[in-house]
């Protein structure tokens, strides 16, 4: 294209440095609010103000931050999920099932130590809590490592096998709360019991103690990523699986132990949301919901090109859009949906301008 | 934006060659002028120019990294230059994607294939294809395909799948992919170094053929001289990144060549280190596997080698070389035989254990199997330190060690490179080979299996990569060579293997070998093993 003396150019970047890959998904962003503005118009809604509502409720409000603050724990942990098989190449999509059974494992060590029926049970959470943690870690690992066996021995399709982990895990979690099953509320209500006081999590101004397991994970991932021996393989697997398998690496072990891995950072989301967020404390009626919203793991780890540091930022957008837009759409009599449709907007901006980590566009000038 | 060129149908009347249209031999058809191209770090052309006739085989010459790969990507629109012009059939052109390129009837066959491996071989010679999409008649294509790979002497099965076919064969059939989308320029990178000599030998007919049909002129690289004295007709010499001479074929010598190019007076001939042979460091005995088309590839080899002794496996590529390899390395299951590594039984041992106890593998596949485009040369030096005690402690590796490691081997082994932190991907393809082996012998392994160790080095690097195995010889390594090159086998070995559709033909004495009865071994008659 041609302006005058001028020239723009396409070309392909030989190297793309993180605050680019960053200034890029900001500029993402912008593109995709200003997009999503028209939704506002067609509604007769002032983009500015629902902006400034959406903002405001998400990250400056009391009430509405800790929300935020707990939907970013649990994409977080799901974003994990996706980033650590992502980084060997393969792909995890799995982490609705995995939360569930996570979620499950943690019930089920409530459970046997009798804390299904009483509120007032008093348990030794020093004792309980760990454990709680440990299970739905192994229990996500379990469904992930199903998946990652298959995969590593038989190399079946690891998408194909995590989504159908994921139908199953969704009706396991329905057989075990609802009319009849063993986790059943006593109430009944298609919900799980609810989790005696002594066992609900410590909260560091107001937000569980979670956070600190997410925050940790992000630091440790992004140390074995980059320093270990262990990430260094799977890095390898994950840019070329001949080369890595010359190297010595075994194919097995590295599809086996991210699936394991990933599996158990989902296992730790299904923790969080229905063990550590204070007003659940049980696997609600509406856990489909949450499995949806892990979803988003997928885009954030893409997003955040499989970084677990870039993911931060990331999550907690999404998670701060998700409340944000959810309560504009009460607040100004928006039709249903407005927080997804928001969401589904800026992921499809975020990945459309993955073009320019890749291309870039430059301005030259051209004489005569 | 007039007089360029445009993929776009419609905008400016784009210019297209008419396909009938002869040309008089010695017009010139293709002219780059002042073409100029930075990398980070690096200018890898710098005014260069550079003009082809019609009917004319012209090389392009250079060291590893003097920038002919470039300048071919430029002239095939896959970079764009940043200064400089190209004018093709006298139009200036702007290519801004190989597409317009190809509809002005370039085609180029790249040094490392560039084929989808899952599909068949047709299906790649369609793919992308103009007329793709329309609706094919695709029996009517497979013989198009078959009558001009005939008629151009290349033997290709249109059904075989990529990933089953030897490097030769691949390379076929990216030439009559070009041909077939009605290449009329065809650039060769490197045409010849994954070749056999047969192979070798039927390409320059077929690229004689094809400049004095007048329907296709060819440009080629290489770094094989005698090659470029046999067909060429004008000779362009690049170092790093300049001109440094363009001569008429005729007027030139080998050693002249060698001279532009390098700089300074190559050796041709290496002196053989007297070594004593040591113990036995490998045993095969009877091993035989499969290759990736589950076919019988090697039929019950055994062989030994002992310290201080180069084994060369001479034989043309796709006899069972690669599955050989891939067995003593750990990367192939055995159908039977044993393996002995100093006396202990290795068959089942795993790649990684054998690299722990002292084999180290130099594959042929540099790209694929070798490196890792997207890292770092150092993470790609860390391919084979990654689990070594002196680069990891703990599970976490030392990166300034490694860095350290990387440093030194890219200046020891002269890889041109803007540093240890590029990406391997931005290596020419020389100077990748020069890393994989820096980083392989760096582990000064006790077995050393080098597959095509040399191929599409340039002849200063070849005979420093060949000093280099000399001297791992000398400190006592066995070493299995792999080689097309009957003269490099010849020179470096010890005892020759010639390999003939995955059997061992015999074992012959260096010194007692003849160049001709090793090329009748090479071709399947049985020599009676001698004993030395
Ligand atoms: N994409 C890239 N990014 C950065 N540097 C590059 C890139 N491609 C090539 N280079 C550099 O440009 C120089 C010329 O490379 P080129 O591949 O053209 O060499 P060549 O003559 O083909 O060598 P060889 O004989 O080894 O194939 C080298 O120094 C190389 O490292
Ligand atoms: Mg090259």
């Amino acid at each position: 294209m041609r302006i005058g003396r001028y020239r723009l150019k396409l070309e392909k970047r030989v190297t793309l440095a993180g605050w680019q890959a960053a200034l890029i998904s900001l500029f993402a962003i912008v593109v995709a609010l200003a997009l999503f503005s028209i939704i506002f118009f067609l509604a007769h809604v002032n983009p500015l103000r629902a902006y400034k509502e959406i903002f405001s409720y998400a990250f400056t409000n009391r009430y509405g931050l800790l929300l935020t603050v707990n939907r970013f724990i649990f994409l977080l942990f799901a974003t994990f999920a996706f980033i650590i098989p992502a980084k060997a190449g393969l792909w995890n999509i799995g982490m609705s099932g995995q939360l569930y059974i996570g979620a499950l494992a943690a019930f089920a060590v409530v459970y046997a130590f009798g804390g299904k029926n009483s509120q007032s049970a008093q348990l030794n959470p020093w004792i309980v809590l760990p454990l709680m943690v440990l299970a739905a870690f192994a229990g996500g690992a379990l469904v992930g490592g199903i998946a990652g066996y298959l995969k590593g021995k038989l190399d079946v399709n690891e998408i194909v096998l995590t989504m159908l982990l994921n139908f199953i895990a969704f009706w396991l979690v329905a057989h075990m709360i609802k009319e009849g099953g063993p986790f059943m509320n006593p109430q009944g209500r298609g919900e799980s019991f609810a989790l005696p006081k002594s066992l609900h999590a410590p909260l560091i101004f107001g937000v569980p103690f979670t956070i600190i397991l997410a925050l940790g994970s992000a630091v440790l991932l992004e140390f074995v990523f980059r320093k270990t021996s262990f990430g260094y393989q799977i890095r390898a697997f994950g840019q070329s699986p001949p080369a890595a398998r010359y190297a010595g690496i075994r194919p097995f072990r590295i599809a086996l132990l991210v699936f394991l891995l990933g599996g158990g950072m989902a296992g730790l989301a299904g923790y969080h949301y229905f063990g550590a967020v204070p007003g659940v404390y049980k696997i609600a009626r509406t856990y489909g919901y949450f499995g949806d919203l892990s979803f988003y793991g997928i885009i954030c780890g893409l997003i955040s090109l499989n970084n677990p540091i870039a993911a931060i930022p990331v999550a907690l957008l999404f998670g701060g859009l998700s409340i944000g837009g959810r309560f504009v759409q009460g607040k100004l009599h928006m039709g249903f949906g407005l927080d997804y449709a928001l969401l589904g907007v800026l992921m499809i901006t975020l990945v459309a301008f993955q073009f320019f980590y890749r291309n870039k566009i430059v301005l030259e000038r051209v004489d005569s | 934006m007039r007089n360029v060129l445009s993929a776009r149908k419609g905008e400016d009347m784009p210019f297209v060659p008419d396909p009938q249209q002869r040309f008089r031999p010695g017009e010139v058809i293709l002219e780059m002028r002042n073409i100029t191209k930075r990398f980070p770090g690096v200018v890898a052309n710098r005014r260069i120019t550079f003009d082809l006739r019609a009917g004319e085989i012209h090389a392009i010459l250079g060291e590893n990294g003097a920038g002919k790969t470039t300048l071919m990507s430029i002239l095939f629109g896959m970079l764009q230059p940043d200064e400089g012009e190209i004018y093709v059939y006298g139009k200036k052109v702007t290519f801004r994607s190989p597409l317009d390129a190809i509809n002005m009837g370039i085609g180029m066959v790249h040094q490392h294939r560039k084929l989808v491996s899952a599909h068949t071989v047709l299906e790649n010679i369609i793919l992308g294809h103009p007329r793709a999409g329309k609706v094919l008649n695709l029996k009517e294509v497979e013989e198009e395909v078959v009558a001009l790979a005939e008629k151009y002497g290349f033997r290709i099965d249109p059904r075989a799948r990529v990933w089953q076919l030897s490097e030769g064969e691949k390379q076929a059939v990216e030439i009559v992919k070009a041909l077939y989308r009605g290449a009329r320029i065809l650039i060769l990178d490197e045409p010849t170094s994954a070749l056999t000599p047969q192979e070798t030998e039927h390409l320059l007919e077929s690229i004689v053929t094809m400049a004095r049909s007048g329907l296709g002129v060819v440009p080629f690289i290489t770094h094989k001289l005698p090659m470029v004295l046999a067909v060429s007709d004008r000779v362009t010499v690049l170092r790093r990144g300049e001109v440094v001479a363009r001569l008429e074929t005729k007027d030139v010598t080998e050693q002249l060549l060698a001279e532009k190019m390098v700089g300074r007076p190559v050796l041709f001939d290496l002196k053989k280190p007297d070594v004593p042979l040591g113990r036995p460091v490998l045993r095969v005995e009877n091993v035989s596997t499969l290759n990736d088309k589950g076919l019988p590839a090697l039929k019950g080899a055994s062989f030994e080698i002992r310290e201080g002794e180069i084994l060369g496996i001479a034989g043309v590529s796709g006899n069972g070389q690669r599955e050989l390899a891939e067995v003593l390395a750990g990367l192939r299951k055995l159908t039977g035989g044993r393996i002995y590594f100093d006396g202990r039984d290795i068959t089942q041992a795993s790649v990684l254990d054998r690299w722990k106890m002292g084999i180290g593998y130099i594959p042929a596949e540099r790209k694929d199997v070798g490196s890792i485009g997207e890292f770092t040369l150092v993470e790609n030096v860390l391919m084979n330190f990654y689990f070594d005690p002196s680069m990891v402690q703990h599970g976490i590796i030392d990166y300034a060690k490694a860095l350290r490691l990387t440093k030194e081997l890219i200046i020891e082994f002269g890889v041109s490179t803007p540093g240890p932190e590029a990406k391997a991907k931005t290596l020419s393809g020389g100077n990748l080979q020069k890393i994989i082996l820096a980083r392989v012998m760096a582990r000064r392994p006790r077995l050393l299996i080098a597959a095509l160790p040399t191929q599409g080095l340039d002849i200063g690097a070849m005979e420093f990569v060949r000093k280099k195995i000399l001297e791992a010889k000398a400190h006592g390594a066995a070493i299995l060579l792999i080689s097309e090159d009957l003269d490099e086998v010849m020179s470096l070995s010890d005892r020759i293997a010639p390999i003939y559709e995955g059997e061992i033909m015999g074992i012959i004495p260096a010194d007692e070998a003849k160049k001709e009865v090793i090329g009748a071994m090479m071709a399947g008659s049985r020599v009676e093993e001698t004993q030395q």
